[in-house]
């Protein structure tokens, strides 16, 4: 048969093989890495530029990490939900590399959109710290992230810890919906939704610009960080599989040794 | 700095930005040195005569 007619590999499959993922990525790494530290210099210029508001005064600034931060942690966990299926539907050998890069920077961004939040609840709710739903079921998230990274280390044998690991993202992915509709659910401290929400934002252009481009910024950091971890996440995969080999080699010399 | 963050609410916006850059930065430079030592533990192994497993190994 001509090798002619036997197809390239394109989009996703292509990426399937580790060492053509790894030439893409640092063909593109220094391109996101300058458009990421554009955004973010020119999110914390207009961020810094605003009027104080009304009721908030000056500490509306928070605003501008405490939501971004939000935004990514729940974005990482959908990151890490298609990587759960890619593992169970349609076993991608960079889906598992891809939910289990993101869980480290999820739980980054998910602590930080809890230490910012509860800093900003200090001088605005006058208590750092209370239990309702929507605070509560953003430490579950982190609970659900910590406990993820523990059970990818703890199972040794990859495929196994990756279905397993799998599972757990799609039961916990039921703490997705509860975290963005809980402040529309239940009574809470927490303000109602104000950027995506029927009938449109409800903040003020001049604060609704900058949290877009911070939100923005901060989408470019995920992408750059996470891609960097996917590289680090092969490169372990690498040194384990040649780690073996050569155990495996040293084993069967050994025998050699022994029958001689 | 008053500028920035006021007089007011200084410790808590100043809080919420360093506590932000500080994970960000460490987070940052986390995955950096990780990659740079697995890069050495790789070539390592290599000097040892062990090939990377995405290369042939004819």
């Amino acid at each position: 048969m001509a090798t002619d007619s036997i197809p390239k590999p394109s989009g996703l499959t292509a990426l399937a093989n580790p060492t053509r993922f790894l030439a893409l990525v640092k063909a593109i790494l220094p391109y996101l890495a300058v458009i990421t530290i554009a955004l973010l210099a020119a999110g914390l210029w207009m961020g810094f530029s605003v009027p104080d508001d009304y009721q908030q005064g000056r500490t509306v600034r928070i605003m501008f990490v405490h939501v971004p931060s939000v935004w990514m942690a729940m974005g990482a966990y959908m990151v890490m939900v298609s990587g759960a299926l890619g593992v169970l539907v349609w076993r991608h050998p960079l889906a598992d590399v891809a939910a289990r890069s993101a869980a480290p920077i999820g739980a980054a961004f998910t602590f930080l959109g809890l230490a910012t939040g509860s800093i900003w609840g200090r001088p605005m709710w006058g208590t750092w710290w209370v239990w309702d739903a929507r605070l509560t079921s953003f430490l579950v998230l982190l609970i659900i992230y910590l406990g993820l990274i523990a059970l990818w280390n703890a199972v040794e044998e990859p495929a196994k810890s990756a279905r397993m690991a799998a599972v757990v993202v799609l039961v916990g992915a039921l703490n997705i919906p509860i975290i963005r509709f809980s402040v529309e659910w239940f009574t809470t401290l927490h303000q109602g939704p104000s950027v995506v929400r029927a009938g449109g934002p409800s903040l003020a252009p001049h604060f609704l610009y900058p949290l877009l481009v911070m939100g923005l910024a901060f989408l470019m950091l995920f992408i750059t960080l996470h891609l960097m971890a996917m590289r680090n996440e092969i490169l372990r995969r690498q040194i384990r599989t040649a780690q073996r080999k050569a155990a495996r080699s040293h084993r069967g010399g050994a025998n050699q040794e022994g029958q001689s | 700095m008053s500028a920035l963050f006021g007089t007011k609410y200084f410790g808590f916006i100043l809080s919420a930005y360093g506590i932000t850059t500080a994970v960000l930065v460490v987070l940052t430079l986390w995955i950096l040195v990780v990659h740079r030592s697995r890069l050495q533990k790789l070539a390592e192994l290599e000097k040892a005569g062990m090939k990377r497993a995405g290369r042939s190994n004819g």
